[in-house]
């Protein structure tokens, strides 16, 4: 039974059909136009390609960040209205952990860079075990400095996947030693990792619900953020 | 069943809504009978930012929009499989909220294998007009008064519009919202002048009045605004004391008289024998009077929504789609939000 999976957590938008034995078709695309446009149609094509039938699909699996505020709710929302639609389950699967799935590799650290704005990224390790990945440092916004200088710490080799590592990491020098920048084609989001760590929650019985699920954003809303600042204040001024 | 010859008045629509800070989704059956129209309103959570605040509201759209498409489902009383075709708002307002309703609509529509429908937010509050008054038809002459636009529309047809003018910068309910911000009161600012301009004299304070030459349909307030702004400070400046209520009765006579003037010339301009409003701010209760008595005294029909559908909701967006619908006026699943999207002549 064939699962759908998206991922529009970045510039790229991704969509990908797969079941337990194979990845059935897959479209990656990173270009000017608005993952809003084109993210329908992409799932349209690629059902097409797969030579599956909508009322086929078992599950839907999505990016749920963090990333792209905008982008992650294009995606979501999608994905809910068509689990929703066709009465299956959704599974959100972390950016990150879907980016871990490029390197399938025992002994070695993926370390994901997703850029949260202001020189800061969104960053989270994981290692394989054999079966799925472990996630070995949890999601948190750091500079990007503080995030590249942690994997020094790491024992053995740290594979660096993500949009930052393509926007900025490429041109720095004196990178950590073990920190490894792979080719631009295995670091940027694809639909069909999200689809793998998809399917491995649902056999486990970790699917989500339409009715109350949210994109992973870790930070707040710049208007949040000011206003606790001025109550601070206000306390601060008060006593 | 074959949805393309159905009966056109059992077409069943589910429209969203989610331009602004309302998660709005209704049913309806053909053009006029609202099944289901529920409202997930956000004006609470934006009070204490003092306005909407784009991303916080994109963020609760997220999380409201299948629990409200299904409870107006459940409170229609219809299932998925039987509804006909989707409508959605695909402007004007914020793009992170509208981007919201369009994504979850297109891939409903996908889903369902149904029509899609991108409706314009302000024909939709045009439209409102329809579902509080069965026996309303074209032609007509409506004023919009919302938060973000003012204008006057001669809707010819169901389809067929011609725009006689709108604002040139401020909408009324912009100066609204800022005249009522700066007297301190709270969040949305309109329905608070409303109640303050009962107890005042609109007649206590002469404010300024734009583009008053006859056959001119453009609007203009934020001219107003200042000099109600200037009044303010210059007056704090003095150390005098102003009367809160007749400043509010003052500003919101002139806005409505400058409305009700020009509402009235184009109705006379283009023999309309009617004249409906629409738009948020048409739940202003002065502004309905006022536009009542001077009608009836015109020998003008006068129609308003219900206040209900003067908010941002569903139900009209939806009887808008199905007019839409019955001219073929379809939307593909490249439809994206257009946050800017204005009123044009159709």
């Amino acid at each position: 039974m064939p699962i759908l999976a998206m991922d529009t957590a970045t510039m790229v938008s991704s969509v990908a059909v797969a079941d337990n034995k194979k990845l059935l078709a897959e479209l990656i695309v990173e270009n000017k136009l608005t993952h809003s446009e084109t993210l329908l149609p992409h799932v349209e094509q690629v059902l097409n390609m797969a030579g599956v039938k909508k009322d086929a699909l078992e599950a839907v699996a999505v990016s749920v960040g963090p990333g792209s505020f905008t982008g992650l709710r294009i995606g979501l929302a999608a994905a809910k209205a068509i689990a929703y639609g066709l009465n299956i389950p959704i599974i959100g699967i972390p950016t990150m952990e879907g980016l871990a799935w490029h390197y399938p590799v025992p002994g070695i650290t993926v370390a994901g860079f997703i850029d949260a704005q202001k020189g800061n990224v969104y960053t989270a390790h994981y290692r394989w075990n054999g079966d799925n990945f472990d996630e070995v440092k949890a999601i948190e916004v750091l500079s990007l400095d503080d995030a590249i200088n942690i994997c020094r710490e790491i024992y053995g080799p740290v594979m660096a996947v993500g949009d930052m590592v393509a926007k900025k990491m490429t041109k720095m020098e004196s990178l950590p030693e073990n920190l490894i920048i792979p080719p631009k084609h295995v670091l940027m989001p694809r639909a069909a990792n999200i689809a793998m760590a998809g399917l491995k929650k649902l056999a486990a019985g970790q699917v989500d619900s339409v009715m109350d699920m949210e994109p992973i954003y870790i930070r707040k809303s710049e208007a949040e953020v000011l206003w606790e600042k001025r109550q601070a204040k206000l306390k601060q001024e008060a006593q | 069943m074959d949805k393309v010859n159905k009966d056109k008045d059992k077409i069943i629509t589910l429209a969203v809504e989610s331009s602004c800070d309302e998660t709005s989704v209704a049913v309806l059956r053909g053009g006029r009978t609202v099944l289901s129209n529920i409202i997930a309103t956000q004006i609470p959570i934006h009070r204490k930012f003092g306005g909407v605040v784009p991303e916080i509201a994109s963020r609760k759209h997220i999380v409201n929009v299948m629990p409200v498409i299904d409870e107006a489902l459940e409170k229609a009383g219809v299932t998925l499989q039987d509804i006909d075709q989707v409508a959605v708002t695909y402007g004007p307002g914020l793009v992170g909220a509208l981007l919201v309703g369009v994504s979850a609509a297109k891939a409903l529509a996908f889903t369902l294998g149904v029509p899609l429908i991108g409706v314009n937010h302000l024909e939709g509050h045009i439209f409102a007009n329809f579902l509080s008054a069965p026996e309303l038809k074209p032609p007509f002459m409506a004023l919009v008064v919302s938060g973000g636009h003012t204008s006057l529309v001669h809707v010819k047809d169901y389809n067929s519009f011609s725009l006689m003018g709108q604002t040139r910068d401020d909408a009324a309910g912009e100066a609204f919202d800022k005249v009522a911000r700066v007297m301190g009161l709270p969040y949305p600012g309109g329905p608070q002048i409303d109640k303050l301009a009962q107890e005042g004299d609109p007649m206590a304070i002469d404010f300024p009045r734009a583009l008053q030459e006859k056959g001119n349909y453009e609007f203009s307030f934020s001219g107003l605004k200042s000099a109600v702004l200037n009044y303010l400070n210059s007056m704090k400046l003095k150390g005098i004391e102003v009367n809160k209520a007749d400043v509010a009765a003052s500003f919101q006579h002139t806005v409505i008289e400058v409305l009700l003037a020009k509402a009235l010339d184009a109705v006379k301009e283009t023999g309309c024998d009617t004249l409906v409003l629409a738009g948020g701010v048409a739940a202003n209760s002065s502004l309905e009077k006022r536009l009542r008595e001077v009608t009836a005294k015109n020998n003008i029909k006068f129609y308003f929504p219900d206040k209900i559908l003067c908010t941002d909701n569903a139900a009209m967006i939806g009887c808008r789609g199905y007019y839409q619908s019955l001219a073929g006026n379809y939307s593909d699943l490249y439809l994206n939000a257009v946050p800017g999207l204005a009123l044009q002549d159709l």
